[in-house]
């Protein structure tokens, strides 16, 4: 028994604590110091103290791609979220529809960010399928070239993010309501209460544990995003979607040069995403609490 | 990678098998209400579920029928398409590569978290914990943010362009998630079959092996599960640390090979089907533990 020999956990942790430290911690490490040099392709580089820091701030081209990621995660963790929960609660009162719905409902999250963007390419290319379905009902004045429109481009992208990942949200949702306690829905109904009413005074603020791990989850995952604008768009037209991680990739492996910048830029991604989410997780536990 | 607030999951069934939703309605509630609810509901789960059968279709009809309309049906399916990604994107080799680096992660993963999160859940010292909560920290690291400097090291220590370098890189990822869901299993196993083990001579990773192992198989199962889907679609990784054709994984090579920019469907489609074809499969094998495995980082 372990708790007979605690010295020999130092044996069964070591194997995570090696490659912890090495394909972890060390390069963390190596991130801080690498950033407070000019190195330009990864080499040791000359010290030049918070020079790419100041030059971070009054960079337009970075300050846009944050703003954009952050714009782009607000909106895809609030429509994701949001048509999840409507989903869910559908479900729920419709126990028959909800296991053939679920399990379609999960297919798209299988499928590889990658080839998710391969088929939404085709889907909203000038003379695919959108465009079409849009002239078969008559509504040709909103065909547009979706993802070679500057105003359109990062939106046409996050609801691809959200196409994959409503169902997830719904699944989680509708594990927070089979964890509510069906006497307390049941009261509410027997109480009269309309539908909305029950939803908003009953269901919601029992729902706060899912809610949490929901925005947690959608945040963090659409702040890294990265493959769909990679594949999609490269980051245009015009930079509109050139997100936080794209700029990173093409700063450290576009050969120029910028190795660290490139890695400062990353230094500013772990900054927002770490500020965000515990921002959001505080603010959504201590709701948690009151109710 | 995904979950920072996760909460562990229950050794228990997580949704109560006894608990089903409330099979009748108040007939308070007007049917016509109740109708709409329906017919929304459809809607939307065909809104998402139709793109992916437009897919399969599509991938199904030639080039000329798609460009003529491309919401048709396959009136006379052909697997051409499929013949042309498939020797595009070097399918075989692809997939080969995909599943060397996924069955060594998983291994690594797998082992190693399992064999961490054993002292870890059952010793209360000052150092497990503080161990545990600096582990558990690297579960919300964006790979973006370690990737230029883990390049630097891998190039130095001649690891590029290996498969070794990317099972490493993958371990380092994901063992925090590993670690974190085996570590709160455990938790809530009581210690009385390890004590029965020990009284019979067992010595502890005889124990580990023959107790503890097999008593975490349900979450060893949710968590290749969720490995398994990572580690397969993921594309930063293999992208950045390989570089040779015949090395690169089914998302790189379909990256590489295939432009997104030709909107295409009939070489786009059969190319993203292929994809997520092997583990479509796998996951027929895994039916019971799937949707656990996909919701796994959502905790509860």
């Amino acid at each position: 028994m372990i708790t007979r020999h605690p010295r020999k956990a130092l044996l069964y942790l070591a194997p995570v604590a090696v490659i912890y430290l090495v394909v972890i911690v060390y390069p963390l490490v190596s991130s801080a110091k690498l950033s407070l040099t000019d190195s330009p392709a990864g080499n040791p580089g000359q010290f030049i103290g918070f020079d790419n820091f100041r030059q971070l701030f009054s960079d337009e081209q970075v300050m846009h791609a944050l703003g954009r990621t952050v714009a782009y995660a607000a909106v895809v963790c609030t429509l994701q979220n949001g048509i999840g929960l409507a989903l869910a609660r559908a479900l729920y009162s419709r126990p028959r529809a909800q296991r053939v719905y679920s399990v379609l409902l999960l297919l798209p999250m299988l499928i590889s960010p990658i080839m998710a963007a391969f088929i939404w390419s085709a889907f909203y290319a000038p003379s695919g399928a959108i465009n079409s379905v849009l002239r078969s009902v008559g509504l040709d004045s909103l065909t547009r070239v979706w993802l070679g429109d500057p105003n359109t481009a990062l939106w046409a992208i996050a609801a691809v993010n959200i196409w994959m990942f409503a169902g997830f949200s719904a699944a989680i949702f509708y594990a927070g309501y089979m964890n509510v306690p069906s006497e307390l829905l049941d009261a509410a109904v027997v109480d009269g209460a309309s539908g909305w009413r029950r939803f908003v005074s009953v269901e919601w603020p029992l729902l706060a544990p899912s809610l949490t791990v929901n925005v947690t989850l959608s945040l963090i995952g659409s702040l890294k995003v990265f493959e769909y604008p990679l594949v999609m768009t490269q980051g245009g037209p015009a930079e509109s979607t050139t997100t936080l991680t794209i700029l990173v990739y093409e700063k450290i492996f576009g050969g120029q040069g910028f190795f660290s910048y490139g890695v400062t830029i990353a230094v500013l991604l772990l900054v927002t995403v770490v500020l965000l989410s515990v921002l959001v997780n505080t603010l959504l536990r201590r709701r948690e609490e009151r109710i | 990678m995904s979950s920072t607030t996760s909460r562990p999951p229950s050794a228990s069934v997580r949704v109560r098998p006894d608990k089903q939703p409330p099979a009748v309605r108040p007939r308070r509630r007007p049917p016509i209400g109740r109708r709409v609810g329906d017919v929304a509901l459809f809607v939307a789960v065909a809104l998402i579920f139709v793109p992916l059968v437009l897919t399969v279709f599509s991938s199904l009809r030639t080039p000329a029928a798609v460009a003529d309309n491309p919401l048709g049906f396959p009136t006379e399916p052909t697997l051409d398409n499929y013949q042309h990604a498939y020797n595009r994107m070097n399918y075989g080799v692809s997939v080969l590569n995909t599943v060397v680096i996924l069955a060594g992660s998983l291994i690594v993963i797998v082992g190693f978290g399992a064999l961490a999160a054993y002292p870890l859940a059952r010793l209360t010292r000052r150092w497990t914990s503080a161990a545990y909560r600096i582990l558990i920290l690297g579960m919300t690291l964006p790979v973006f943010v370690i990737i230029g400097p883990l390049f630097v090291l891998q190039r130095d220590l001649g690891l590029l362009d290996t498969r070794l370098g990317v099972i490493l890189t993958y371990s380092g990822l994901f063992l925090p998630v590993a670690v974190f869901f085996y570590t709160s299993f455990l938790r809530q196993i009581p210690v009385e079959l390890e004590e029965a083990a020990s009284l019979d001579g067992a010595g502890t990773f005889r124990i580990f092996w023959t107790v503890i192992f097999p008593l975490m198989r349900p979450i060893t199962a949710t968590l290749v599960i969720y490995l398994t889907l990572h580690i397969w679609n993921d594309l930063a990784v293999p992208l950045v640390f390989l570089s040779d054709p015949d090395k690169r994984t089914v998302m790189v090579n379909a990256y590489a090979y295939i432009n997104p920019y030709t909107v295409d469907p009939t070489e786009l489609f059969p190319a993203a089907i292929l994809g997520v074809l092997p583990l479509v499969i796998i996951f027929a094998f895994m039916q019971r533990r799937v949707v656990q495995g996909l919701t796994l980082g959502a905790g509860k």
